[in-house]
């Protein structure tokens, strides 16, 4: 393992006395790498934002104070890109975790070889790149020769093929799909395990009781989820809000503005207009928000 | 009523139960099942205006253009490949001791410290992307692969803390009991005690910060410049402009050679995946 520099020393001189030291000497390796990676950047981030602050030096780097910040509250294109996120993350998310749940519900009963393989089988998508789905579904939603729009026309739910990536309103929507797509199988692992997890007696006294079905699931089994519910939706819910990959490889934001997140939003300011400045106003603005949503999350948590 | 429901709803429910398990099968594996088949089509095939279920006529063509083509391909996977073994090597190493000092240690911090790891994991990658353009820039590492691997351990640390906990919390503290007694020193038991008992669950956490990185796209994009030294994702991005602007064949035959190595350590780990991901969620708290 790696040993820290001058771990020793720093031990000796954090125990004091009898006293409980305020740093552990392990942790300091780990400690340090993010101090320079993470912190580091986090607070050179919060300065930014109070300059203006060209990447290409074509004006010189100099304080703004709040400026930054009041343009953004006048930026069409911030709320815009707020509501996308939101839109993008929370429709996503709910979705997959239902679909999870169903699947995860599906599948409780079959056991053997053939539960192991529809198992592992409904997981595969979960493995597949970020990327690699983005193009894959890209190519599938196109509207001349895409197979979206030949299996839709086939079965007679649309009777011309759409451009699904291109039109404002459907451009949104048709990422979700794919973003559900390789989400589902998160939410269906860890909610099968839940599933496995309930005792067996609570499940035999409910029967007893004469629930089944539909009240067997809402009244016995839902209750012993929500815990693996909340905390796989968390996990999800930072995952999406951070979505860069799916997003940029599919439409790169748009068309116009349809489906730009944030992220995508944040990006663009950064190296395309290299305005680092007021895109790390941005940043700030959103760190906190995503803080604000982590906190109240863990408490929710933490109530169970 | 008595146990069992009457005969012929139990038949109507395992048939409606096979349709509904056929159509999640359709939904995740046809996509699947599309790439592979299109990998396998012509140029024109693969663009045809009425697709084809299955390759029509057979070809490995894509795949060998990958090899033969102007780009290096090779030198992509070559590339996606260090960076990301590297991440996760260096991020399980540096992670392992934290994780043990946060399971097992007291100390003043360890509450922050935890909720910092924690807090670290939600940051928002783009967040850290202007200053760590700058901040690499200075250290002269901006376009190198060590560069990228030290923008790839800013997400992959925290998690793998965050992760290796959980794992440790389930270690029996009575195992490193023994061994103090035989004088081992703290370091040494996390070395010869504590690594060896959750060997599973180390490789579970160091593959999945190698999805994560695999599945990066913002920090090559924005940090390696030159393309030979470029990651899979990115030049497929940064390529389909370019040559596989209709080549869709070649584009499927890249995509699927980008979702073997992942499928393989996926697979690999599914298993103890589940502990290590809901053991480790409250971690901090």
């Amino acid at each position: 393992m790696t040993q820290a520099p001058g771990a020793q020393a720093t031990r000796s001189v954090a125990r004091g006395t009898d006293d409980v030291p305020w740093l552990d000497t392990m942790v300091l390796p780990a400690a340090s790498v993010l101090a320079i990676v993470v912190g580091y950047p986090v607070v050179y981030t919060l300065l930014l934002s109070t300059q203006d602050y060209n990447l290409l030096g074509t004006t010189p780097q100099r304080f703004v104070g709040d400026d930054n910040y009041r343009k953004l509250l006048l930026d069409p294109t911030f709320w815009l890109s707020l509501r996308n996120t939101a839109i993008y993350t929370f429709g996503s998310v709910a979705i997959a975790a239902l679909l999870g749940l169903a699947l995860a519900l599906l599948t409780e009963n079959i056991g053997g070889r053939h539960g192991r393989a529809a198992r592992a089988l409904l997981l595969t998508p979960w493995a597949v790149p970020f990327v690699v789905v983005a193009f894959l579904f890209r190519y599938m939603y196109l509207q001349n020769g895409g197979a979206i729009n030949a299996l839709l026309l086939a079965i007679g739910i649309i009777d011309a093929p759409i451009s699904w990536l291109n039109v404002s309103s459907l451009a949104l929507p048709a990422v979700m799909v794919t973003n559900v797509w390789t989400m589902t199988p998160f939410f269906f692992l860890l909610l099968a395990a839940a599933l496995a997890g309930i005792p067996n007696e609570v499940i035999e006294s409910a029967r007893v009781d004469r629930a089944r079905g539909a009240s067997l699931i809402v009244h016995i089994k839902l209750p012993f989820l929500r815990n693996a519910l909340l905390v796989s939706s968390l996990l999800m819910i930072i995952a999406n809000f951070n979505d860069f990959a799916k997003i940029w490889a599919m439409t790169q934001g748009g068309p116009g503005y349809s489906t730009t997140t944030l992220v995508v939003y944040v990006y663009r300011l950064a190296f395309e207009n290299f305005s680092i400045g007021y895109a790390s106003a941005i940043g700030v603005v959103w760190l906190l928000l995503l803080l604000a949503f982590a906190v109240a999350y863990l408490r929710a948590l933490r109530m169970t | 009523m008595g146990t069992g429901l009457p005969r012929r709803s139990v038949h109507v429910g395992r048939v409606v139960q096979g349709v509904a398990i056929a159509l999640a099968l359709f939904w995740s594996l046809a996509p699947l099942y599309w790439m592979l088949a299109t990998s396998f089509k012509t140029e024109l095939e693969a663009a045809s205006l009425a697709p084809t279920l299955w390759p029509h006529e057979v070809t490995v063509a894509n795949y060998v253009g990958l090899w033969s083509g102007s780009l290096p391909f090779l030198d992509f996977f070559a590339n996606t490949l260090f960076t990301c073994l590297a991440t996760a090597i260096v991020a399980v190493v540096i992670a392992t001791p934290a994780a043990y000092a946060l399971s097992r240690a007291r100390f003043r911090l360890r509450g922050t410290i935890g909720y910092a790891m924690l807090l670290f994991r939600m940051l928002p990658l783009v967040v850290l992307l202007a200053p760590l353009y700058l901040l690499l820039l200075h250290a002269r590492l901006l376009d190198t692969h060590a560069g990228l691997v030290v923008g790839f351990v800013t997400f992959g640390l925290p998690f793998a803390v965050w992760m290796l906990k959980g794992f440790i919390d389930a270690v029996p503290i009575e195992i490193e009991e023994a061994a103090r007694v035989d004088g081992y020193t703290r370091w040494e038991i996390v070395r010869k005690v504590v690594v060896p008992l959750i060997l599973p669950g180390l490789l579970t956490t160091a593959t999945f910060v190698f999805m994560e990185a695999w599945n990066n796209l913002i920090y090559p994009l924005t940090f390696v410049t030159t393309l030979e030294k470029q990651t899979l994702p990115a030049a497929l991005v940064l390529t389909f402009t370019g040559q596989f602007k209709t080549d869709w064949g070649g584009m499927m035959a890249a995509a699927t050679l980008t979702t073997l190595p992942l499928m393989i350590a996926f697979f690999a780990v599914q298993r103890s995946m589940v502990r290590g991901l809901t053991t480790g969620a409250v971690a901090g708290a």
